[in-house]
């Protein structure tokens, strides 16, 4: 049962994320909300490696099943570029925020029909 | 086995120490250590798991693996030559992308190439932003952004599979003979595929793609779409080879190769419109790969690396030297070897023989069936007729530096040699009769298209990710349709 709240949970990370991600006109909720859709696939992993009554997969926790120890290790690399994505992300966003003076998208997209106005 | 991942290894370190230091010189090594090692395993090797372990990670040197290697030195080789004097960051930052591009291509493990992919996107990123210009950081900035909600997806549909058939290995996938009807894996593959598709910039999924090759820096423009959209061409690839997926690819084919077209005929900026062609010839390989034409969809692949790599090279130097980037403000303006790149690449893309493209698309249409050699014949014609905007363009003013031009312009007359006479039936005058036929209906069309102007649909951000997310769903529901 847990495991399948889990996997409920994810779900809804996701369509949380994305939903901010579709509706926010500012950039930084924008990615936030594409970093919680993102942690949304990483818990759906986690939660896949669960079977009912399982120990974690570490060695010395004691006889009995344990949980597949291979989507976790998986993870830890998608958690890893998930961190890289929006840490570069930002950088952009503060470039974009330091010449455009703004981080609104239907500005940007509003100077870029008009050729890049100064601002 | 040994040689290949240490040549990748010798690319990501090499790159990695360019940052401390002497860039040039790191990433000169790493193109001759590559190479080197490339000649070492070049005839192939058969699928290994690294590690050693059951669940150990597969890689393989198939065909796809060296046709991809010999592109990305190629490439390597020509930016070296054209972009020897560029900033320092630059050289290392190609390294590691190209060196990310080969692991990609050896990679047989669907986890891996989710890293790969991801890897090469945030690089890319970098490198797009580079120039420090107000629109090629919005144009990456929403690359990055999409993309990485196709990779989500992504992985996504990698949990479900992993769920169901407990493999993420390619090899084993196909063996298990994975069975469509069972909804959860039939969704976790229309997402894997819809995932990829973004990526790789598919028609619909990726409205991004011309603006952000069409923005980057030249030497950038080469690699993203002369390598970049490859990696996922490649998993397109392998995930067509695990799961019974070829009418869904054979739709998308269609859709991205007609869609980008008719998008790059009306469009002015020289390098968008390059960048909407690249989008139209994924059509030709993702028919190929519908149809389980490998070998013409991976000739293919390489060839519109080289040729296309070639375009963006020439154009991306007229734009950057005269400033203007509208194709009718070129006129005239371009120096000699520019104007021959731009020629030969031009006609290498709509298929004048003996070049790559000719070869590529020959080779595709050996084994077609007849709708799709129709399909190629329509995409050839609005092909040759988008290009016969630069026809005006190719009147030269003035001798200039080649650059790396003749590397790539090279490359693209001798695949194109080797291919149509080891194709064998490319020889026959009827071939060649008819490739030229092509262009010179194409040509007329251009005319006759010329009075024309459609107001084509574009979107902004918000709708592009609405749009991706409800083509992921179409993607996963006809995977899961054409499984019942």
């Amino acid at each position: 049962m847990e495991g399948l709240a889990a996997v409920a949970l994810a779900i809804a990370l996701v369509g949380v994320g994305f939903w901010t991600l579709i509706v926010r006109r500012n950039l930084i909720w924008k990615l936030l909300g594409l970093n919680v859709g993102a942690s949304g696939a990483i818990l759906f992993l986690v939660a896949l490696a669960h079977r009912p009554g399982a120990r974690p997969p570490i060695v010395g926790l004691g006889p009995g099943p344990s949980a597949d120890p291979l989507p976790h290790a998986l993870v830890l690399t998608a958690i890893v570029i998930d961190f890289a994505t929006l840490a570069l992300a930002l950088v952009y966003v503060i470039f974009l925020t330091e010449h455009r003076h703004t981080q609104d998208v239907e500005r940007l997209e509003r100077d870029e029909e008009r050729g890049w106005p100064q601002p | 086995m040994a040689a290949a991942l240490s040549g990748v290894l010798l690319y990501l370190g090499l790159g990695l120490l360019g940052f401390v230091g002497a860039p040039r010189a790191f990433s000169l090594v790493a193109l001759l250590g590559g190479a080197t090692t490339f000649a070492l395993w070049a005839p192939g090797f058969p699928e290994v798991l690294v590690g050693g372990l059951p669940w150990g990670i597969a890689v393989a040197g198939d065909t796809w693996t060296v046709g991809l290697w010999a592109l990305g030195l190629v490439l390597h080789a020509t930016l070296l030559v054209h972009a020897w004097a560029k900033d320092s960051a630059f050289h290392p930052l190609t390294t590691v992308l190209i060196g990310t591009c080969l692991a990609g291509a050896l990679s047989r493990d669907l986890f891996n190439l989710y890293v790969l992919m991801d890897l090469s996107s945030l690089i890319a990123l970098v490198l797009i932003a580079s120039g420090r210009r107000v629109r090629a950081v919005w144009a990456g900035l929403q690359y990055l952004v999409l993309t990485e909600v196709g990779l989500t997806l992504y992985l996504f549909g990698l949990g479900l599979v992993y769920g169901r058939l407990g493999t993420l290995s390619v090899s084993a996938l196909a063996e298990r003979g994975p069975n469509l009807s069972d909804p959860a894996l039939a969704v976790g593959v229309g997402l894997l595929l819809a995932g990829t598709a973004v990526k790789t910039g598919v028609f619909l999924l990726g409205l991004w793609l011309p603006q952000a090759h069409g923005q980057a820096p030249t030497e950038v423009s080469v690699l993203l779409s002369g390598i970049v959209v490859k990696i996922g061409v490649v998993t397109l690839a392998r995930l067509a080879e695990a799961f019974p997926v070829g009418t869904v690819l054979l739709f998308l084919g269609v859709l991205t190769g007609f869609g980008g077209l008719l998008y790059a005929l009306w469009e002015k900026d020289l390098k968008v419109f390059l960048g909407f062609h690249t989008v139209s010839q994924l059509g030709y390989m993702l028919i190929g790969l519908g149809l389980g034409a490998g070998t013409g969809a991976l000739l293919y692949a390489v060839a519109h690396g080289l040729f296309k790599g070639l375009l963006f090279l020439a154009a991306g130097e007229a734009v950057e030297r005269t400033g203007q980037r509208q194709i009718a403000f070129l006129t005239g303006r371009l120096s000699l070897p520019l104007a021959v790149g731009l020629g030969v690449g031009a006609c290498a893309i709509a298929g004048l023989p003996p070049l790559a493209g000719f070869a590529a698309k020959g080779v595709l249409a050996l084994g077609a069936p007849g709708w799709a050699k129709g399909a190629f014949f329509a995409l050839g014609l609005g092909t040759a007729a988008s290009f016969s905007k630069l026809v005006p363009l190719l009147r030269p003013r003035e001798r200039g530096p080649a650059g790396g031009l003749p590397v790539l312009a090279a490359a693209v007359v001798a695949l194109g040699v080797a291919g149509t006479v080891l194709a064998g039936d490319l020889l026959a005058p009827r071939a060649w009769g008819e490739a030229i036929l092509v262009v010179g209906l194409g040509y007329g069309l251009y005319h006759g298209l010329s009075r024309v102007r459609p107001g084509l649909p574009r979107w902004g951000f918000d709708w592009s990710v609405v749009s991706l997310l409800g083509a992921s769903v179409g993607v996963a529901g006809l995977v899961a349709f054409g499984g019942l």
